[in-house]
């Protein structure tokens, strides 16, 4: 396929660094410095030029051109690059970033000509609260409308000791899931029934959102459904994740450093309860007790500002921490500091955007622990090599199916569970593994 | 400017204000309120009455007027300031104007400028406190001026000027802003001319409605005591929330179901016009049932006649059903600052009077005809304490005050206070000049007595407790008094504001 990447910044980069061994990619900067980088890494090719210009769009043969994807900062730019791509060639496909909701939601109404709206403020609000709405979860995706979760889960001490050090057989872990990868150190396990999970894996669940709670309850018993959430930063990110916690019905708190922004934000959402603080002062976080809060989440736009306060709420006693990061590096800085959970939204974004760029059957792709694995949700053909085995007989070669999605409901298959043609199934796969996995599919 | 004035500095003018273009919006005002006289002119031959009253009166205001519009003619600057004085001029002289056919016909109850100006005063700004004691005597044209100039001034002169005339050269939205009572009008149009006309045709509208109904109750034989003239002069009065009747015994003069009748307009009276519009007319009943003001406002209703009903019925007074009626009517009558009656609720206990005398600083809802504060004032206060004890404990929080569900600016949030202080203000004043003049006097007037005429007048309710009580009469206090209560009524249907700001020496000077 040839794709056109518009915007070689970190959403760019992360992009190409997924797409670029199995597709033609053409990556547009105003950057020359930024394009060097990326085209001394991969195989590649590079145009120094405005990706929202018609002229360099064309010339760079647009008309050829299978997708467009528009990643710059810069949300018009994106919008006008797909514009111009779709006035040029209407069968490019095009995927647009936005860091502002209200494209999305004109786009959504059908008022803007683009194929595919990526909001990193949206789906950065997803990815935090599927990791509310798991306690102590790491990273979770949800495939078939919600009714399959995929989980990652740090292992401490405090695990429950009926999934502790036991093998796996014998472990009672939750039904309606599958245990699909350990992690230890550089090492992936696939697991078998000898296997064991030990404090300081990283254990990766396909489940039912029932199960990724009781998996979740295991991991950390305790932990009982989040009521009370604090967010550090009312910019658009930390909004949007407010928001969106307060249609699940979950109260929040926000804190907000600017009066103006914390009166148009409190205006915005009634239900929340927004204060005009800076979030680095202990005595405000005493008074308030926002350690008493069972998540807090830091999502001011300064990795340095988030780091700090993360660290000042740990030191005050605050129990889950996530934080949004925005540098590369921040997130090695922030796991040290013993922040729970981080969330990088051009990661997410380039996620979003990469699941578009795959098979037009696979519906989801989550990329999982950089790029070393993929889950993927595939749609079995009639002549798959698979189709009319049972799953106890199925040959596995570093994939893994968790889940498949039959008439629209999700069946978590047990070892003589046949599989059927027209099946979703959600594979998880090494990520070399994925072209291979599609084509036996 | 000429060339021989260029380059020197030109002195200042003596006053911020453009006095002379105040004048001639007035005299405009005044000259086609002057009309308003052919109405009873025409009811006074109907009924072989002299007509010269109103039309000598008419034909004065309109040369007077005219006079003033001619003589200011010219290039003005009409802005906020000028505003200001408009309005508060305006309604000095059209009470002057309606108290002229009392003094030109001579008759022997309005026998004093005082009493005259002040009837003309109550009259228009709707309030119904009368300094006659035998209402029936007076000729029918002038009973009718009466009821007349209450139901002019009830949605507001100004309003009928902007909806009527041609083009008042001056800030529309402000002028409306001044007179329609609230804290913020709602526009129903872009253009503010477009809505007054749609307020005005509603009001009309129900107007209209209720003497059809009045009138049919009196053909049908319900209410022997309804006749066409005293259904119109009534409706008149009703749906403006005024209280001036043609009866001494006001509505109680009337069959009981005449008086239920009464007491469903005055309900109606007293909600916000451009509300009752988008629910009538645009059929859109949802923005009614949401309105927080609206909900409060029956509330309030229902709990004053329940707590009048109760005592009562606990008292005694009046039993079974005709107490629900009487305490019912005189909750409603007291709340939307009509001030119809249909007992005397002077000899119902004390806690019932305290009642009254609350009710009457409660007020219908912003954009209605009604008085006093007004219900969506008292919701955001209500608001803002709340707010202010959350921030007490939570000293960083941010709280904007909502009013179905948009935020209320801070400003408006600061002047609702500060009119609500600034009221409460003024009606201790006014209580205390009335009890020291009524003690100068030898005016039997006890405090709470003094207290209520302070409270009615301010409120543009009209009766009040003791000897200004719903079967008595403002004729027995001194011309001092009168003239207090008068001021009290004007500032009152002004929402004080506009009239203070003119005290201000910054607004005389730039």
């Amino acid at each position: 396929m040839k794709i056109f990447v518009i915007g070689a910044g970190q959403v760019g980069a992360t992009i190409v660094q997924a797409l670029h061994d199995e597709h033609e990619l053409t990556v547009f900067d105003l950057d020359g410095d930024r394009l060097a980088a990326i085209s001394q890494r991969y195989d590649v090719h590079t145009v120094e030029g405005n990706g929202a210009s018609r002229r360099v769009l064309s010339s760079a043969g647009i008309a050829a051109a299978n997708l467009l994807i528009a990643c710059t900062s810069r949300d018009e730019s994106n919008i006008v690059a797909a514009m111009i791509s779709k006035a040029c060639s209407r069968r490019t496909t095009t995927i647009v970033r936005t860091t502002n909701p209200e494209y999305l939601e004109v786009w959504r109404e059908g008022q803007l000509d683009v194929d595919f709206i990526v909001s990193s403020e949206v789906e950065t609000a997803h990815a935090i609260l599927r990791t509310v709405g798991v306690p102590a979860a790491r990273q979770t995706d949800v495939f078939a409308d919600g009714q399959v979760q995929l989980v990652e889960f740090d292992i401490t001490d405090s695990a429950d000791p009926g999934i502790l050090g036991r093998p796996l057989r014998d472990a009672h872990t939750p039904p309606d899931s599958r245990l699909a990868a350990i992690l230890r150190g550089e090492e992936v396990v696939i697991p078998r029934g000898d296997e064991t999970i030990e404090p300081g894996d990283r254990i990766v669940v396909i489940g039912s959102p029932q199960a990724a709670q009781e998996w979740g309850d295991l991991i950390a018993p305790g932990t009982g459904k989040v009521s009370d959430v604090v967010v550090f930063g009312a910019g658009r990110a930390g909004t949007a994740i407010a928001r969106l916690l307060l249609e699940q019905g979950i109260g929040v708190r926000l804190i907000e450093a600017s009066r103006e922004r914390a009166r148009v934000v409190a205006a915005e959402l009634p239900d929340a309860r927004v204060y005009n603080a800076t979030g680095l002062d202990p005595d405000f976080l005493e008074r308030e007790r926002i350690a008493d809060a069972q998540v807090a989440i830091f999502a001011m736009r300064d990795d340095l500002k988030n780091h700090f306060a993360a660290t000042l709420a740990k030191v005050h006693g605050a129990r889950f921490t996530i934080a949004i990061v925005h540098e590369g590096p921040s997130q090695e800085v922030f796991e040290h500091a013993g922040v729970d959970v981080t969330v990088n939204p051009r990661q997410i974004t380039a996620e979003e955007i990469v699941r578009f760029a795959h098979d037009p059957r696979t519906q989801q792709v989550v990329m999982l622990e950089g790029d070393r694995f993929e889950v993927l949700d595939i749609t079995t053909q009639r002549d798959s090599e698979y189709v009319g085995l049972k799953f106890k007989d199925m040959p596995i070669r570093g994939a893994l199916i968790g889940a498949i999605v039959r008439d629209g409901k999700a069946v978590f298959p047990r070892g003589d569970e046949v599989l059927r043609p027209g099946d979703r199934v959600i594979v998880f796969t090494e990520s070399q593994r994925v072209a291979e996995v599609e084509k036996a599919l | 400017m000429s060339p021989a004035d260029r380059g020197r500095p030109r002195r200042p003018p003596l006053l911020a204000v453009d006095v002379v273009g105040v004048l001639h919006v007035v005299g405009t005002l005044i000259l086609y309120l002057s009309a308003a006289t052919l109405v009873p002119a025409g009811v006074a031959l109907g009924y072989e009455e002299s007509p010269w009253p109103f039309l000598v009166a008419g034909a004065a205001a309109a040369s007077l007027g005219g006079g003033v519009m001619l003589v200011t003619r010219g290039e003005h600057r009409l802005g906020i300031r000028e505003g200001f004085l408009v309005v508060a001029l305006t309604w000095v002289t059209a009470a002057a104007l309606a108290a002229t056919p009392y003094v030109l016909s001579g008759d022997p109850q309005v026998d004093s400028l005082v009493d005259a100006y002040f009837e003309g005063m109550s009259g228009f700004t709707t309030t119904g406190g009368s300094i006659l004691t035998q209402v029936e005597e007076l000729p029918r044209g002038l009973a009718m001026w009466r009821q007349f100039t209450q139901w002019l001034g009830g949605i507001g002169i100004i309003v009928l000027a902007l909806a009527v005339l041609p083009r008042l050269r001056v800030g529309g939205r402000q002028l409306l802003e001044h007179e329609l009572p609230g804290p913020e009008i709602e526009s129903l149009t872009t253009r503010i001319r477009d809505t007054a006309q749609r307020i005005w045709i509603l009001y009309v509208g129900l107007t209209a409605l209720l003497i059809a109904i009045l009138a049919g109750l009196g053909l049908a034989g319900v209410d022997d005591e309804m006749t066409p003239f005293h259904a119109i002069a009534h409706a008149f009065t009703t749906i403006s929330t005024a209280g001036f009747s043609t009866k001494s015994d006001s509505i109680g003069a009337f069959a009981p179901a005449t008086q239920w009748v009464v007491i469903v307009f005055m309900v109606l009276g007293g909600i916000n016009f451009a509300l009752m519009y988008r629910a009538l007319v645009r059929r859109q009943p949802r923005a009614a049932t949401r309105d927080e003001e609206l909900r409060l406002y029956v509330a309030l209703l229902a709990v004053g006649a329940a707590v009048l009903i109760a005592l009562v019925w606990v008292e005694d007074i009046v039993p079974g059903l005709e107490g629900v009626r009487a305490a019912t009517f005189t909750a409603v009558a007291t709340m939307t600052t009509t001030g119809y009656s249909v007992v005397d609720y002077n000899v119902w206990p004390a806690l019932a009077l305290m009642t009254i005398v609350g009710l009457m600083f409660i007020g219908g809802s912003a954009g209605s005809t009604s008085g006093s504060v007004k219900v969506v004032r008292h919701l955001l206060l209500g608001k803002v304490l709340r707010r202010e004890i959350d921030q007490t404990l939570h000293p960083e929080i941010v709280l904007p005050v909502r009013l179905n569900r948009a935020v209320v600016d801070e400003r408006t949030l600061r002047a609702v206070s500060s009119f609500i202080l600034l009221y409460i203000g003024i009606f201790i004043l006014g209580a205390l000049v009335l009890a020291v003049d009524a003690a100068r006097t030898g005016l039997e007037l006890s405090t709470l007595d003094a207290i209520s005429v302070s409270a009615s007048m301010l409120s543009n309710v009209g009766p009040a407790l003791g000897i200004g009580g719903p079967l008595g009469s403002f004729e027995p206090f001194s011309d001092f008094s009168t003239l207090v209560m008068t001021v009290l009524m004007w500032l009152g249907r002004l929402e004080i504001v506009p009239i203070v700001v003119l005290l201000s020496r910054h607004y005389w000077r730039s």
